[in-house]
């Protein structure tokens, strides 16, 4: 079972300070992810640190979700 | 889902086998919040680590010399909180709330980890050694984070 734990970060997020939190499926560009009551689009992903085990260290960049 | 198999998703426990995990199942007590509720209050005693299972919660830090508050980051399911207090027994470094409703814990207490580490110190390493790992995490993130700043 492969664990995702994503590090974020939002550009042009305005005070939104960045979360960390674990995924079930390999984020990719484009997807939208949710945090909180939002919703972020992906544009970067990035490894942080090699995986370990199931688990898998990735650095996101998003922006805000247009309605 | 079954404590145990949630616990499989959570890098602190990564390497335990699955009766290390049944133990640590064992004094893993639910906890529920609403959006709003304080988790932890900065300044307080650490008796209790929390694991997110689902929701989200927000760490922010009161600086009494410039009465600033600052949300430091938002962590979500798999994340755990207040574990720095299991290690160093300090005071709580920050406030803990939750921005999600529900946000569903998993508390463990100072008392039953300790116990849990001093009858079995294999349980007591690994969880020391992913601890590590994860503070190891966080600095990554805290400077993607300024560099964005």
């Amino acid at each position: 079972m492969a664990v995702y734990k994503v590090s974020v970060v939002v550009s042009g997020g305005g005070n939104y300070p960045g979360a960390i939190l674990n995924l079930k499926q390999e984020p990719k560009v484009g997807d939208v992810i949710k945090l909180g009551a939002e919703d972020f689009v992906i544009t970067e992903v990035l490894q942080l640190m090699p995986p370990r085990g199931d688990f898998h260290f990735l650095h996101v960049t998003c922006r805000p979700k247009a309605d | 889902m079954s404590i145990k198999e949630i616990l499989k998703g959570i890098e602190m426990f990564d390497g335990l086998t699955d009766s290390d995990l049944e133990s640590v199942a064992a004094v893993c007590r639910p906890r529920q919040f609403q959006e709003g509720d304080v988790v932890a209050e900065q300044h307080s005693p650490g008796v209790e680590m929390f694991i997110i299972e689902d929701g989200f919660v927000e760490v922010v830090v009161d600086n009494s010399d410039d009465a600033a508050r600052k949300v430091i980051v938002n962590l979500g399911s798999g994340q755990t909180v207040g574990e720095m207090s299991l290690v160093d027994q300090g005071p709580r470094s920050a406030t803990v709330r939750a921005i999600s409703s529900p946000t569903v814990v998993q508390v463990v207490s100072q008392a039953d980890f300790e116990r849990l580490c001093d009858e079995n110190s294999r349980i007591g390493y690994v969880v020391m050694r992913n601890i590590a790992a994860d503070l190891s995490f966080r600095l990554r993130q805290r400077l993607m984070s300024d560099k964005r700043g």
